[in-house]
């Protein structure tokens, strides 16, 4: 293979690794720096592609770097160190009854496969992605979209288990509730829903 | 505990379920639960319904 050819290569990636960067940096510019900074080593390191893993797999290696440095480096924002609000469960056990009840129980969704890739579902995904509080989308974002182990991503933000197990149980209740309000129970996901 | 959870605790370790591996008497209560309550059992769908979506969102 030659240069020309794993560039352009890893340049077909680099939709999906924007997607990525700015649901976990909130911010284009930066995540437009953060892309190019893993482009670019990607291709400085390509000897270091073996071709065990997917190239989708080693560049969302490289970009996962980049994106913990970039927000180390933003510094105001102190890394993974402080979101202790997001750990709590107290506003979450509000969504159930004394008794542990659903206050309102899960709809059914139907068989949903088919909208997952439409255009007008990803907007409604992404709105939905953009209101979780940012450590809780980030952390969200490397386990689902990215694909990260558990064991990985408390290693790369020095949090324990039950932190990550918090988290992510949060985002899945907060997504799902908006999922369920903003599109199976509106008429774009109405005739999807009752199939 | 006992072997019946509630949907408050069902729902949590159904989303840790996604995350890791659970002790097999966890997943034992998970399986009486989702046996016995809808709602818990569209919750267990509504979470790989995310996963699905997420994954197609990024790729």
């Amino acid at each position: 293979m030659t240069d020309s050819d794993f560039a352009s290569r890893c340049n077909s990636h680099r939709g999906y690794l924007l997607r990525v960067a700015v649901l976990q940096l909130r911010d284009n510019d930066v995540a437009e720096d953060v892309v190019q900074d893993t482009l670019l080593a990607a291709l400085q390191g390509a000897s270091g592609f073996s071709g065990r893993s997917s190239l989708k797999t080693w560049l969302t290696g490289i970009l996962k770097h980049k994106i913990i440095d970039a927000i180390r480096r933003k510094g105001r924002e102190p890394a993974f160190a402080s979101f202790d609000e997001e750990y709590q469960l107290d506003d979450l056990d509000a969504l159930f009854d004394e008794s542990g009840h659903w206050d309102n129980p899960p709809a059914d969704w139907g068989d949903p496969e088919s909208a997952l890739s439409r255009q007008q579902f990803l907007e409604v995904m992404q709105m939905c992605l953009d209101k979780l509080p940012p450590n809780t989308a980030r952390v969200f974002v490397m386990r689902e979209v990215m694909d990260l182990g558990s064991e990985e991503i408390c290693k790369e933000l020095s949090i324990t288990s039950t932190n990550l197990w918090v988290i992510l149980y949060r985002a899945r209740m907060a997504l799902r509730q908006c999922l369920e309000q903003n599109w199976f129970a509106s008429a774009g996901g109405a005739g999807i829903a009752s199939r | 505990m006992g072997l019946m959870i509630s949907c408050k605790d069902a729902s949590r370790l159904i989303s840790q379920m996604q995350d890791g591996d659970i002790p097999p008497w966890q997943r034992a209560r998970i399986r009486l639960h989702l046996f016995l309550c809808e709602a818990c059992t569209r919750f267990e769908k509504q979470v790989r319904v995310l996963r699905a979506a997420l994954r197609q969102y990024g790729s």
